[in-house]
């Protein structure tokens, strides 16, 4: 009888599909953007994937990492603030929907959604709200976030331009106050330079750059290019 | 009163010809043999009020709670079998708790509502598998009252009656119980939009002494509000005896 060798079973049931997203959140508004690369490894399987989506006229939920598994998310949130409108009779808030995502991730706390997850709006009283996940869904509120391949690339400028971080004789906002101070029209001039700068230096960022502006009159979306290489 | 009744009134999930269930119509009959239990709707809040039957002198008037919180920002009194409404105020702050866990918001006043009623028709034999929690309909009335936060101002107060029968609908006022038709008579005379809390507090007692078979006092009452800043709130004894004797 041949000896059997060691098999070594392999599931590798997690792609990193890349991809960025970025959000700001200010006195009555919240912007929140995205690249629409999807990459697996050295290729591009298609360079317009969005992976922000509309859930609501005050929240908007980005997904980057695994595709699959983002989609998924989308989906049952989706799923569950039907379901709740009927239930309850009113639109799900955009805090009620943050709690909803971290008690959604932790429930798969031992086989997590490969997904870097930002959810942006507005909250009750029409201030911009930013909520930052972990894999297992540990949840904050943030003024600005960065999430997916380029987090560590876009994050650190957003701290030094929207809450300003290491500037001389300009007032520092906390990591843990709710919004920044920025006008809309200065967060999207920052959103789109951010975006600029991290496709240049990141292979899984780039293509096109999808933008969700939510203010009190709805969410409005736009597209603009990136570069393609 | 009930002779023509005999062919379908045994099993509570049979309709008679007439289209009726006599067991969840009883069922309704038994609240009408419970203590007066009044609620009052302001736009600062609600009042609730029972009597309570303190039928010995020996008997410990604190030990009967016939006025019970779900949450913070919400309470219920009820009337009828009370033991029966453990299972569904039980029900009610599970749903609340979950509600909060999973939404990290307060429940409506409504929602809560529709999930102690949902329970109330689970009784019978237990479908889809499911297991049977009640063999008859609960015997017990609730009037529930909360506090909404996410409302137009002044719309947050809210009142609900719910019967076995699993209905519910809002009341501005609403009395339940032995004394229910006389109550509910002076309540329709009396109450009047823009009423304050502390009127209606007023009212309560004066409907609750008329319809009381015992005189009215702080021990054999109890009151309890919700309000916006407060929450729920049963009354204290000191406080009771105050109204009792500006009454």
């Amino acid at each position: 009888m041949a000896t059997s060798s060691a098999k070594e079973a392999s599931f590798s049931p997690y792609e990193d599909n890349g991809g960025t997203n970025l959000a700001i959140a200010g006195q009555d508004y919240c912007v929140i953007a995205s690249d629409t690369r999807q990459s697996r490894g050295y290729n591009i399987n298609t360079r317009f994937a969005p992976k922000t989506f509309k859930l609501s006229d005050k929240t908007v939920l980005s997904t980057a990492g695994c595709q699959p598994d983002g989609n998924m998310v989308v989906t049952r949130i989706k799923q569950h603030m039907e379901s709740y409108k009927h239930a309850h009779n009113k639109e799900m808030s955009t805090p009620a929907v943050g709690q909803l995502l971290s008690t959604m991730l932790y429930m798969k706390r031992f086989f997590p959604y490969y997904s870097f997850n930002i959810l942006g709006g507005l909250d009750k009283e029409g201030k911009g709200c930013i909520y930052s996940y972990d894999a297992i869904g540990s949840a904050e509120r943030v003024p600005c976030l960065a999430s997916g391949s380029a987090a560590a690339l876009v994050q650190p400028f957003l701290d030094n331009q929207v809450r300003n971080c290491n500037q001389v004789g300009k007032p520092r906002i906390m990591a843990a106050s709710p919004v920044s101070h920025l006008s809309l029209d200065q967060a999207i001039k920052i959103t789109k330079d951010a975006f600029t700068s991290a496709t240049e230096r990141d292979i899984y960022t780039g293509d096109n750059l999808q933008i969700f502006i939510v203010t009190r009159d709805g969410v409005e979306e736009q597209v603009h290019p990136l570069k393609r290489d | 009163m009930f002779l023509t009744r005999s062919e379908y009134d045994r099993g509570v999930n049979t309709f008679s010809p007439e289209g009726r269930l006599f067991q969840v119509e009883y069922a309704i009959e038994a609240i009408k043999l419970g203590s007066t239990a009044i609620g009052i709707r302001t736009s600062q809040g609600v009042l609730l009020a029972v009597e309570k039957r303190v039928t010995s002198s020996l008997l410990e008037a604190d030990s009967i709670e016939k006025i019970l919180e779900i949450d913070s920002h919400l309470g219920c009194a009820m009337s009828g079998l009370t033991a029966d409404s453990r299972t569904m105020v039980d029900h009610a702050r599970v749903e609340a708790q979950n509600h909060h866990f999973t939404y990290d918001e307060k429940i409506s006043t409504k929602s809560v509502t529709q999930a102690v009623c949902d329970l109330a028709l689970r009784f019978g034999e237990g479908a889809q598998g499911e297991k049977s929690i009640m063999s008859r309909p609960f015997g017990v009335a609730l009037l529930i009252a909360g506090f909404d936060d996410d409302v137009k101002e002044g719309d947050g107060a809210q009142l609900y009656h719910t019967d076995p029968s699993g209905t519910f609908v809002s009341y501005k006022a609403k009395a339940i119980g032995a004394g229910s038709e006389g109550a509910q008579t002076e309540l329709e005379q009396e109450y009047y939009d823009g009423m304050s809390l502390q009127e209606a507090e007023t009212l309560a007692l004066k409907v609750l002494k008329q319809v009381m078979e015992e005189k009215l006092s702080a021990t054999n009452i109890q009151v309890a509000s919700v309000t916006s800043e407060q929450g729920f709130q049963v009354y204290s004894k000191e406080k009771l005896q105050t109204i009792v004797d500006a009454l």
